[in-house]
């Protein structure tokens, strides 16, 4: 079904899922969504979740799908497994405008990215690398044990490696 | 939401009918026999459409539909890109398969876009005495997981966790082509569409 450079023991992150470990993960297709990566780099684990979402709205039903549950879900699930929170850096990708008219928040992408930057910044992680916006789509994998490498297939072709 | 099986089967039916119509059209443009699968249709949690649909690039001509519900949904004919060189080669009389897509591909992709899905609509129209216009055509070309989810993720306000995915392909073994086509009804319109099948297999005495 898609070309992927990983093995079977890839885990597949879909839309609102997240995974903390040290496995490589994938999300596939990242269109409006963004594929967040926090990186220990002291234990060489991490987590990937696949936000499709700015806010929550309250609900915690399915805290991987919005930016704000996101980020305390994998934060509290990355300390308690060990990490601290000062050897964490973040990665993000995806948060295109696959479209250009329609009815709808087409702008939902942007206002991912903007929320997670807030609430990152608010909790002193920094981002270390980013490949977010245009109008293309890209899938993504994160290997926690190559130092949080994360390599970006995009919708025109291109790979490149965060 | 749950689909009971008499739900399922109705829709089919539906797809069916709305299929049969759009493979016709496509027939008749391409001048060769379209086979047809049955419809398939699901309900997934988002999480899992990437199982349905993955990363590699095809061509995506996307209609909102429109009528007597608002914001009814979304249908999606989707050709893998190597199809598109074949669709187009096949409907301006062209050889050369080894070339990059361009805009004469764009436009035939519009055309025949147009032409299907309204064939679509007009059938499933005939059949539920339902008025559903398709909006002008984007075309994307690029991964359909990418497009499909940022479809879901524009519904903001609905804040949708499961879709329904309903299927058709329409398949010219003469010219090697490919596709398939996606209704992704919103909830209103599914319960609208399943009400007037109800009606229709047991009509009120």
């Amino acid at each position: 079904m898609s070309l992927m450079p990983a093995g079977n023991d890839t885990a597949i992150i879909g839309i609102g899922e997240y995974r903390v470990g040290s496995m490589p993960m994938a999300s596939i297709g990242l269109g409006s969504c963004v594929g967040l990566i926090l990186h220990d780099r002291q234990t060489g684990t991490g987590a990937l979740v696949h936000i499709m979402l700015p806010s929550s709205q309250g609900k915690t039903d399915r805290p991987g799908k919005y930016a704000d549950t996101a980020i305390e879900v994998l934060l509290k699930e990355l300390i308690r497994g060990g990490s601290s929170p000062s050897n964490l850096i973040a990665k993000i990708a995806g948060g295109s405008a696959m479209f250009k008219t329609f009815s709808g928040n087409l702008n939902i992408g942007e206002r991912n990215v903007e929320v997670i930057r807030k609430i990152l910044k608010e909790n002193n992680i920094p981002i270390k690398g980013e490949d977010i916006g245009g109008c293309v789509g890209r899938t993504i994998f994160y290997y926690p044990k190559e130092n949080g490498k994360l390599v970006i297939k995009k919708g025109d072709g291109k790979l490149s490696e965060l | 939401m749950k689909l009971t099986h008499m739900q399922i089967d109705a829709l089919q039916e539906l797809g069916n009918i709305g299929a049969a119509h759009a493979a016709t059209t496509l027939s008749t443009m391409l001048s060769a026999n379209i086979s047809m699968s049955v419809p398939e249709i699901k309900m997934i949690d988002i999480s899992e459409i990437y199982k349905y649909v993955g990363d590699e690039i095809a061509a995506l001509v996307l209609f909102q539909v429109n009528g007597e519900v608002k914001h009814g949904g979304y249908l999606l004919l989707y050709i893998p890109k190597t199809s598109v060189v074949r669709l187009t080669n096949a409907m301006l009389g062209l050889t050369d398969v080894d070339r990059e897509l361009d805009e004469m591909d764009e436009s035939a992709l519009l055309e025949v876009g147009n032409i299907m899905v309204s064939a679509f609509l007009d059938g499933t129209a005939e059949l539920l005495n339902i008025i559903m216009l398709p909006s002008p055509p984007q075309l994307v070309i690029d991964m359909p997981h990418a497009a499909i989810e940022s479809i879901i993720a524009s519904q903001e306000s609905e804040d949708i966790d499961e879709i329904v995915l309903f299927k058709t392909a329409l398949v010219s073994d003469a010219h090697n082509i490919q596709s398939s086509i996606f209704l992704f009804p919103n909830h209103p319109m599914l319960e609208d569409i399943i009400r007037r099948l109800e009606e229709l297999l047991n009509p009120p005495i």
